[in-house]
């Protein structure tokens, strides 16, 4: 028998079948990590927020049109949460560059990769939340000036100004002479 | 004239109004073409990162707490909130006591003002709470039957003992209900 679509699912779950529900936080919730863990850079809190993400996407589920991807919308549910979360916190938390070290060691090359990948990680999060979730919805979830523009609610001068400045501050870091 | 910075963001992003344009000069200028070239690899390492896995599964504790009897009242919207609903309770009353008052005071200037049929039963209900009013001030509890003098307790002490009871009741109950919350 062939696995039911996403859209059975939520049609199930609006429904009140909590198991369907279950089965699409199963399918999209290491998407949705990954979208929290980029803008967080910080495991527990990025699961936290993931699990939150599914809550009130669950809450809004009546909302969503069953016609389009899910996956991209619960995306951009957790970025936007993220953003949230991430403004509520005052002072801004300063990144901390060895909370989240690599863990383990492999080969040379993936140790390699890693360590780039944490220096990303690292540059990203020492971007203020807006540039850091506008560098997420252009650079990974594939958004538009003017859909960025309409899922924050900012006017489109403020997402080329953010995407364009937190572009020049990563630069900076990421190519920075040792 | 090299294109600017926001030029080169937009041109990367299609999003430039007049790429034809932009697209004729980067046909000629190294200079901006090396920083186009350098803006693209930027991207591309931004894009490199690799996902990382989860080191759990959600999926139980979410429907878990959907299926939590707290769950229930997640269908509510998030700013009707118990304080919210007080608020509207205690602010309806206020209106629907001071109402009267300023109807009575706007009559004064503009003569043609009635109050409207439903101000009646607002008033007549005015009425009954302003006797009810009178009649609490007026009342007075009955005086306690005096004690024996040969017992030595004077009233006093009879209610700082009553007082320091309901206190310890209080804060047994309050302890006993954070071990239950903790829970």
């Amino acid at each position: 028998m062939d696995a039911p679509t996403d859209r059975d699912l939520i049609l199930r779950a609006r429904r009140g079948e909590v198991e369907a529900y279950g089965e699409l936080v199963t399918r999209h919730q290491a998407g949705v990590f990954n979208v929290c863990y980029r803008i967080l850079h910080e495991r527990g809190e990025a699961e936290d927020l993931s699990q939150e993400t599914f809550l009130r996407a669950h809450s809004r589920l009546n909302t969503f049109d069953v016609n389009r991807p899910f996956g991209p919308w619960i995306r951009r549910v957790a970025a936007n949460l993220c953003l949230n979360h991430l403004e509520s916190l005052k002072p801004e938390t300063e990144f901390d560059e060895e909370r989240d070290a690599a863990e383990g060691a492999g080969p040379e090359a993936v140790v390699e990769v890693r360590e780039r990948g944490e220096q990303i990680r690292a540059a990203l999060a020492s971007l203020p939340a807006r540039f850091r979730v506008v560098i997420e919805l252009r650079h990974y979830q594939g958004l538009s000036y003017d859909e960025i523009s309409a899922e924050l609610n900012i006017p489109l001068s403020d997402v080329k100004s953010h995407l364009f400045r937190a572009r020049k501050l990563l630069a900076e870091k990421l190519h920075a002479p040792d | 004239m090299h294109l600017t910075d926001d030029q080169l963001n937009e041109y990367l992003d299609d999003a430039l109004p007049k790429r034809a344009r932009a697209e004729s000069h980067l046909s000629t200028c190294a200079e901006c073409t090396a920083r186009l070239s350098a803006l693209r690899s930027l991207a591309a390492e931004i894009e490199s990162l690799p996902e990382e896995s989860l080191a759990r599964n959600l999926a139980p504790a979410v429907t878990r707490r959907l299926t939590s009897p707290a769950a229930a009242y997640s269908g509510f919207p998030r700013w009707l909130t118990l304080t919210t609903v007080l608020q509207t309770a205690a602010a309806t009353v206020l209106i629907a006591s001071v109402a009267p008052f300023i109807l009575e005071a706007a009559s004064t200037f503009i003569p043609a003002l009635q109050a409207p049929p439903v101000m009646e039963t607002i008033l007549e209900a005015q009425r009954v709470w302003t006797a009810w009013l009178d009649a609490l001030s007026q009342f007075q509890w009955p005086s306690p039957p005096e004690l024996p003098a040969s017992l030595g307790l004077s009233n006093f002490y009879i209610l700082l003992a009553l007082a320091g009871t309901a206190l310890a009741w209080l804060v047994g109950n309050g302890l006993l209900l954070r071990s239950q919350i903790k829970q």
